[in-house]
């Protein structure tokens, strides 16, 4: 399958005083397209630093990224930012979401501010995002009136607007109670299936990686395992 | 325009805050608004009272000194006496007359024979200002003919006009006769045909007004006059006037404000130390602006982080942050305009136990378009540090946070 992501070599270090913290040791990733992949790790193996060099947040010290075959490791601040505008999307373990806006103008929020406004095109496809994600009687709710799942539900929707090629999830069930967290596992498991949509899962939760297809173990800065891969 | 919508929904989302915001911007503007009132109304008052009564330009021959008269192949020098018997007068008046009558704005001339000359009554001498004018133009430099307060605004072949208070010192009354002695020699028996009241004590203790025709013999002036005087319906065009006037007719020309230059400087003082109220007032609606939008953005991080992650552009952010200092600033400055016209209106219509307006207060002139334009901006001046600030924030850094 065409790879959605390549990850050649990719280091990642942070100063510390007259040191250096190395957090990334070399990274070599590929996923293909419609992949759902769990990037796994303990605690200060590098996972969270690795999906934020991917999501375009943070630049590597060396290597190179790919993403829909776009060299995008070099990429200026505003490349950065129209690149994950147009290909990526984002699921946080908080969701925040803007509490003044409903759930509908906070899914549309994105392709908003760039069209000048909700056209009629965005809420139709802000709608059946909703309607997708099980909360079209939910549309018209501000954020504080949803409860976490619903939340995070929103949170989903609002980073498919765009239709991405790759959407990364950093602990999107961290804040969720069982129930809510097994929906919005559903819920990802289902947009990936359907849609073809390709996810990585960044979570520590053996419960949420048994539910992917592909499971990358990252430690000490390097991946070490990578099973199930297609 | 969707920044304008999410600016418009972040301010209603905290709607106490925003009006308190709201409240201190337009109490800045409220102060803005009545010191111009009041600094305005003052000006227009203290301008008003001393242009009503004295000339706005005035005409007289110009000062001659003696002069040294060179000339090429001239070997004895030469100099250019001045007899100090000769009397100084315009002697074209006429011409002057009309080709001042003729420029814009001019309101009223009034050409006059002006000399001093003592008010003989029995025993008792006073000194007094004598005014000869043409009997139309009467009331041209000041209303006399509307302040008589006993007998008739009228000369006559021997009348003459003097004030309440000269009178008073004289012993005299109308009809009664007095012995005018002028200080080119010549005395006549007038009689007092009317006696004003002006309320200026200049006026009213030291002035005398006879008809031109009567004061010619009296100042041995057959044809000529001593000066012109001139009022215009716009008294600040003075200046303007006199320029043009001097230059055209070689008389020394001399506007209202060179007269008065003590008011023009209290007048200036008074305008620089209205403006360092003003500015104290919009320094303080910039602070006040700046410090909430500063919390604001700081309190939004979040938010702001997933917009910018999601890729939302920092000049987006930025215009949210901007249009809302735009729309505290222009409704502030509204609200501020209405509340400072509605204190000023109120406290014009205050009256003391004479009927006069307790306050000189202008409620038409609060310097409304300057208090909604420079409010306007500097609220969006004011929001541009946290406009700054929120369009840089770090998407990451944000979202852990």
């Amino acid at each position: 399958m065409t790879p959605v992501l390549v990850a050649r070599d990719v280091r990642k270090d942070f100063p510390n005083g007259d040191e250096v913290t190395r957090v990334l040791s070399g990274v070599d990733l590929e996923l293909a397209s419609g992949e759902l992949v769990a990037l796994l790790g303990v605690s200060g193996s590098g996972k969270s630093t690795l999906l934020s060099i991917l999501g375009l947040l943070l630049t590597p010290t060396s290597g190179q990224i790919h993403i829909a075959g776009e060299r995008v490791d070099d990429l200026s601040d505003r490349g950065r930012t129209l690149f994950r505008r147009r290909r990526l999307g984002f699921v946080f373990q908080a969701h925040h979401l803007l509490p003044d806006f409903t759930a509908l103008e906070n899914v549309a929020f994105p392709a908003a501010a760039t069209a000048g406004g909700i056209t009629s095109e965005i809420r139709a496809r802000a709608a059946d995002l909703l309607r997708r994600v099980g909360l079209e009687a939910r549309m018209d709710f501000r954020a504080p009136r949803l409860s976490g799942g619903q939340k995070q539900r929103v949170a989903i929707a609002r980073a498919l607007i765009n239709e991405p090629v790759l959407v990364l999830a950093d602990e999107p069930t961290g804040n969720l109670d069982r129930q809510s967290a097994e929906q919005v596992l559903e819920l990802m498991r289902e947009m990936n299936r359907d849609q073809g949509i390709t996810f990585l899962i960044c979570t520590h939760d053996e419960h949420v990686a048994a539910q992917c297809s592909r499971r990358i173990q990252l430690s000490d800065g390097r991946v070490e395992s990578d099973t199930g891969a297609t | 325009m969707f920044a304008f919508t999410v600016a418009r929904r972040y301010l209603l989302s905290s709607p106490g805050q925003t009006g308190l915001l709201l409240a201190g911007v337009a109490l800045g503007v409220t102060v803005f608004v009545f010191i111009t009132a009041l600094v305005e109304g003052l000006a227009v008052r203290l301008t008003d009272e001393v242009t009503a009564n004295s000339a706005h330009v005035s005409l007289q021959p110009q000062t001659r000194t003696a002069r040294i008269l060179e000339a090429p192949g001239l070997r004895a020098e030469g100099v250019a006496l001045v007899s100090t018997f000769q009397r100084q007068q315009i002697r074209e008046w006429r011409q002057v007359v009309a080709l001042a009558r003729a420029q814009a704005g001019v309101a009223a001339i009034s050409p006059q024979i002006s000399g001093s000359a003592f008010l003989v009554r029995g025993e008792a001498v006073q000194p007094v200002s004598v005014t000869g004018v043409e009997p139309e133009s009467l009331d041209v430099v000041s209303p006399i003919s509307t302040r008589i307060v006993e007998g008739r605004a009228q000369f006559g072949a021997d009348g003459i006009l003097i004030g309440r208070r000269l009178a008073d010192e004289l012993g005299l009354s109308a009809g009664q006769p007095v012995l005018l002695r002028t200080d080119r020699g010549a005395e006549r028996l007038l009689t007092v045909r009317g006696i004003y009241r002006t309320g200026l004590q200049s006026l009213d203790e030291r002035v005398a007004f006879l008809s031109l025709r009567t004061a010619r013999p009296l100042f041995r002036l057959p044809e000529g006059v001593t000066n012109i005087e001139i009022k215009l319906d716009r008294p600040e065009e003075a200046r303007a006037l006199a320029r043009f006037l001097e230059e055209a007719t070689g008389l020394r020309s001399t506007p209202w404000q060179e007269k008065n230059t003590s008011l023009d400087d209290a007048l200036i003082a008074q305008g620089q130390t209205g403006r360092l109220i003003q500015m104290f007032s919009l320094v303080s609606i910039v602070i006040g602006v700046a410090s909430a939008l500063v919390l604001s953005a700081y309190r939004r991080r979040p938010e702001i982080g997933i917009m910018r992650a999601a890729g939302v552009s920092s000049g987006f952010i930025a215009r949210v942050f901007l249009l809302q200092g735009l729309m505290i600033g222009l409704i502030g400055a509204l609200v501020g305009c209405a509340t400072g016209y509605g204190v000023s209106a109120w406290l014009a219509s205050l009256t003391g136990p004479d009927g006069d307006p307790m306050l000189p207060i202008a409620p038409e002139r609060g310097g409304y378009p300057a208090a909604l334009v420079l409010t306007t901006l500097g609220a969006v001046l004011a929001s541009l540090l946290p406009a700054r600030a929120a369009s840089r924030v770090d998407p990451l850094e944000a979202i852990q946070q």
